[in-house]
């Protein structure tokens, strides 16, 4: 990577559902080491930009770099390059354990070695799940499945974490403890981190710089702290009351 | 004991070996694809022809026309996913849609074996089990049909355990959870999907082979075969692979013991009858979710 160069850069991106535009023109770019945060009203295209960047949002326009190098996302390629993706509402394998949820995280991985000491190193961050390892993921409660659906995410090691509201549904203290883990994340491991949420009050805590979007379109991109005394949430938020 | 019962538990027992290994491909294809894949059918008849053609026709050694037949069916579901049903997936298609398309696809294969090798009912009479026949407590079975026997249990353990402790088998049910999910975390769905049917056809492939060898082969077999194992997915569960398997042993025994005072025409109106009882108070089937 070059210096003064974006780890990852979205350039321009254009998302059309049918006739519905989703992202209308929108360039978001991630620095190395860095948490950001996608912020806006429902509908501004927060969640169709970590979906065009992993190849499963149809972009009709816009460019992709990574490394300065443009890609051309495939959600398997695009986790081999090493970025994760953590969906929307605790989405784990119900069928499976925790153990195997786990595995699948680190499908992309040849060795079993490394696939084992990865998940151990994983593990070591969620030390909790480690009594649950042959639980049914179905059977944990709400903020244990966050957990599995984030500790998933990390078998690669990644060096881009996607993050799509990973407090949606939880209790305000398990909110407080995945955020403090997604802070741990990155200090201990350097992980870059996009993350998309609502609760933004917990997210604007542990964020380095977000962006306010609304209609597909960026709005703002600044320091949390800008971001907040500048009245643009207030007045983009309200806009959709 | 009635002399009839022993020979009636032995026919069971094969009619739910063939039609377990018609659930097991199946279900499999089912469970990752979750939709009915007609064509599961015809891809039985393909592998009896298979073998018929190699060995009567061509006098090759039927062992070895075996295998080749179960791999070439393998590969006529491998292409028939790659070339119809992935491409009907990227296009977001429906489940109805993929349901018509397997129909069609079904429909001309078993045209194209028509016109090959004629409507005529067929033989594989060849040397392979005919000399030997058992009798168990009673009951006669073939030397073939114990071979049937051991190939659907050989095959359900094989596929169980892969399923169980195999990245392989493991993606499978993940994809089967959610399909977008295993892309998000970087399985190669579609390589995935892919095997599966190569798989699964490969079991149908020896499902067309036993019925050949135990009763005969004519082109429009693949149908009936399909329903059965359908019936004994839904009785078992629908996607699950142990589930098809206790759903077939299960037909298998109410049609033959359904018709031991009756005539065997009554066997498909048994077997839709018990259908009909299962969708009506049961439809997730012995092994499978509620409703």
């Amino acid at each position: 990577m070059k210096e003064n160069e974006n780890l990852l850069r979205l350039e321009d991106i254009h998302v059309h559902y049918g006739g519905v535009k989703a992202l209308d023109g929108a360039t978001v770019y991630l620095n190395d080491g860095e948490i950001l945060a996608l912020m806006g009203p429902n509908g501004a295209g927060k969640s169709t930009i970590l979906k065009a960047l992993f190849g499963i949002a149809p972009v009709t326009r816009g460019e992709i770099y990574y490394y300065g190098e443009r890609i051309y996302p495939v959600p398997h390629e695009i986790v081999e390059r090493g970025i994760s993706f953590v969906p929307q509402g605790r989405q784990i394998f119900k069928s499976l354990t925790v153990l195997e949820n786990l595995e699948m995280g680190g499908f992309s991985i040849n060795s079993r070695a490394v696939l084992k000491s990865n998940i151990e190193a994983v593990l070591d961050l969620f030390p909790d799940l480690r009594k649950k390892l042959k639980v049914p993921a179905k059977n944990l409660s709400g903020g244990q499945q966050q957990m599995v659906a984030i500790a998933r995410g990390l078998v690669t090691t990644p060096k881009v974490l996607l993050l799509d509201e990973p407090s949606l549904g939880l209790s305000p203290k398990v909110v407080k403890e995945v955020f403090a883990k997604i802070k741990e994340i990155n200090q201990k491991h350097g992980t870059s981190i996009m993350i998309v949420e609502h609760n933004l009050q917990s997210v604007l805590e542990i964020v380095d710089r977000a962006y306010l979007l609304d209609k597909g379109q960026v709005v703002e991109n600044n320091t949390p702290q800008h971001i907040i005394s500048s009245g643009l949430l207030e007045k983009v938020f309200l806009a959709h009351k | 004991m009635n002399s009839i019962i022993p020979q009636l538990i032995v026919n069971s027992i094969i009619a739910g070996s063939i039609y377990s290994l018609v659930a097991l491909g199946f279900n499999l294809i089912f469970g990752t694809t979750k939709f009915f894949n007609i064509n599961h059918g015809v891809i039985a008849t393909i592998a009896g022809y298979t073998v018929f053609s190699l060995s009567k026709n061509h006098g090759m050694d039927i062992w070895l026309a075996i295998i080749i037949a179960v791999i070439f069916t393998g590969f006529v579901g491998y292409l028939s996913e790659k070339f119809v049903f992935l491409k009907m997936r990227e296009k977001r298609a429906s489940g109805m849609v993929m349901l018509v398309a397997s129909l069609g696809l079904f429909t001309a294969l078993q045209a194209i074996i028509a016109i090959i090798f004629t409507s005529q009912f067929q033989t594989i009479s060849t040397n392979f089990g005919e000399s030997k026949v058992y009798n168990i407590f009673g009951g006669i079975i073939t030397e073939t049909q114990l071979i049937i026997l051991a190939a659907a249990i050989l095959i359900t353990l094989v596929l169980g355990l892969s399923m169980k402790y195999t990245k392989f088998g493991k993606a499978v049910k993940a994809i089967s959870d959610d399909v977008e999910v295993a892309k998000i975390v970087g399985i190669n769905a579609n390589k995935i999907i892919a095997k599966v049917f190569f798989i699964g056809s490969m079991i149908a492939g020896v499902a067309g082979i036993a019925i050949g060898f135990d009763t005969g082969i004519e082109p429009t077999m693949g149908m009936n075969l399909l329903l059965k194992g359908v019936i004994a997915s839904i009785i078992g569960g629908v996607g699950n692979v142990y589930g098809g398997v206790l759903g077939a042993f299960f037909l298998g025994f109410v049609e033959n013991f359904g018709i031991w005072k009756i005539s065997g025409e009554w066997k498909d109106a048994i077997a839709f009858g018990v259908l009909i009882l299962f969708l009506i108070f049961k439809p997730g089937g012995i092994m499978g979710k509620k409703g």
